[in-house]
């Protein structure tokens, strides 16, 4: 039906918006999207067409508008106003789309996440909605844009190497906290020697130290 | 006239305070006149860059005496540690709350970037800016890859104004804020009358209202 496709990308938008995992990218929809636009176009120009030649007749030089009066002609002057208005809605909603996939994409480069690890995670939960299209859920485009996000990013970041940028943005309260161990983490470097991160284990460090692992989800926070 | 008085004779007799404890709370100040206005506030270029020096030579502080391994400077290396991370925290916050607003409204602080300098206070920092544009890049490129590139010539432009909407959002600038006066002073309202603000005061008024005695320093957020 007729945008109902730009229609069906605004919906998956705001249901990804809520979901803490990308779903699988649209590929057919947005194809379908931008086909529809382009036969839209076409469709004008089509409409468009005698009065365009009329007007090159007319040798108006300077002019190289259509001599298309609305007012003359209210029929096509709707057709054509419809035209527009639903390839610039699907224009819209196709950049609806593709802005909340990508703020999804930043948010995950903020918090740390490995983007290999990333579109694998995705894939796992996407296994029933994924046929054998692609193995995983992110577009080939999504996934350059997610490198060279995180490329700008860490260049962002290295210029403030003392505050540690994608930290916590809770206010600290201690320096020491109580974590315990989720998963076998090796060895870690403190100021105050090292440490063997055993899966079970409890300690009681630095706060700084092992922001990074609570993160990656090696360590949980005890309060 | 008596508070004035007293003003001026607070400023004369209070005990001068330290620079590092002023800069602290300008900083804290920054941060929550950030976090509350709506819209990008100039970049604090010099607050920024004495807070992040002030950290560098606090972790030497901190790395030395840690160093020393002296039991009894424990209990003060607790306390530098604890304030060391709080300092951190606020620039930490207050940097990603400009990337934050910067990511939501790009065009729009592009063009006030680039059209518009407010003498020595810019807008944003020379980093920011660059983040700014190569973000801008990336998008437009991903967008362009993904399907922009198919579309009719006319319609591929991503700072369209034309055609009802334009698609440079901005910021509300007339949503309401609360403050407080840090200095007196009048603002003018236009359909409404004018206000005297005197200091201590709290009061919730428009952004567009109050931002230049926010920009000023005579008006702090809260």
């Amino acid at each position: 039906m007729y945008g109902e496709h730009g229609h069906k990308l605004v919906t998956d938008a705001k249901r990804i918006q809520g979901l803490d995992k990308l779903p699988p990218y649209a590929t057919t929809t947005v194809r379908a999207a931008t086909k529809e636009v382009r036969d839209l176009d076409r469709d004008a120009n089509s409409l468009l067409a005698p009065y365009n030649s009329s007007s090159t007749q007319s040798s108006d030089g300077s002019q190289m508008r259509s001599s298309f009066n609305p007012a003359e002609d209210p029929g096509t002057a709707c057709a054509l106003l419809v035209d527009h208005i639903s390839m610039r809605r699907n224009k819209r909603c196709l950049l609806a789309y593709h802005k909340t996939r990508t703020d999804k994409l930043e948010e995950m480069c903020w918090q740390g996440l490995d983007v290999s690890d990333l579109s694998q995670a995705s894939t796992g939960a996407s296994q029933s909605g994924a046929q054998n299209g692609p193995s995983s859920s992110l577009s080939a485009e999504e996934e350059q844009f997610v490198h060279q996000y995180s490329d700008l990013l860490a260049a962002y970041k290295g210029q403030w190497t003392d505050i540690d940028l994608t930290g916590s943005l809770e206010p600290p309260k201690d320096i020491f906290i109580d974590v315990r161990v989720l998963k076998d983490a090796g060895e870690i470097q403190t100021e105050y020697g090292s440490i063997t991160l055993t899966k079970n284990s409890q300690f009681y460090v630095r706060q700084g130290d092992v922001e990074r692992l609570i993160q990656q989800g090696y360590l949980q926070k005890l309060s | 006239m008596d508070a004035d008085i007293s003003d001026i004779l607070a400023s004369v007799s209070a005990p001068p305070i330290p620079k590092r404890a002023l800069d602290l709370q300008a900083l804290t100040r920054a941060w929550i006149n950030e976090r509350s206005s709506p819209e990008l506030l100039p970049y604090p270029t010099e607050l920024i860059e004495r807070s992040t020096q002030g950290v560098k030579s606090q972790i030497e502080v901190i790395e030395e005496m840690t160093g020393a391994m002296d039991p009894t400077s424990n209990f003060k290396l607790v306390i530098l540690q604890t304030e060391l991370e709080r300092v951190k925290f606020l620039l930490r916050s207050f940097l990603r709350a400009r990337i934050a607003k910067i990511d939501k409204h790009p065009l729009h602080y592009h063009s006030v970037a680039t059209s518009a300098d407010l003498g020595d206070q810019p807008i944003l920092s020379r980093l920011e800016s660059q983040y700014l544009v190569s973000h801008q890049a990336l998008l437009s490129s991903h967008y362009n890859a993904s399907f922009l590139s198919l579309f009719p010539t006319q319609l591929q432009r991503l700072d369209d104004a034309t055609g009802g909407d334009s698609m440079i959002d901005k910021p509300d600038e007339d949503t309401a804020v609360f403050c407080r006066v840090l200095r007196d002073g009048y603002v003018s309202r236009p359909p409404d009358d004018d206000i005297e603000l005197k200091r201590g005061d709290v009061w919730v008024l428009r952004w567009t209202t109050i931002r230049e005695k926010v920009r000023s320093g005579d008006v702090e957020l809260i």
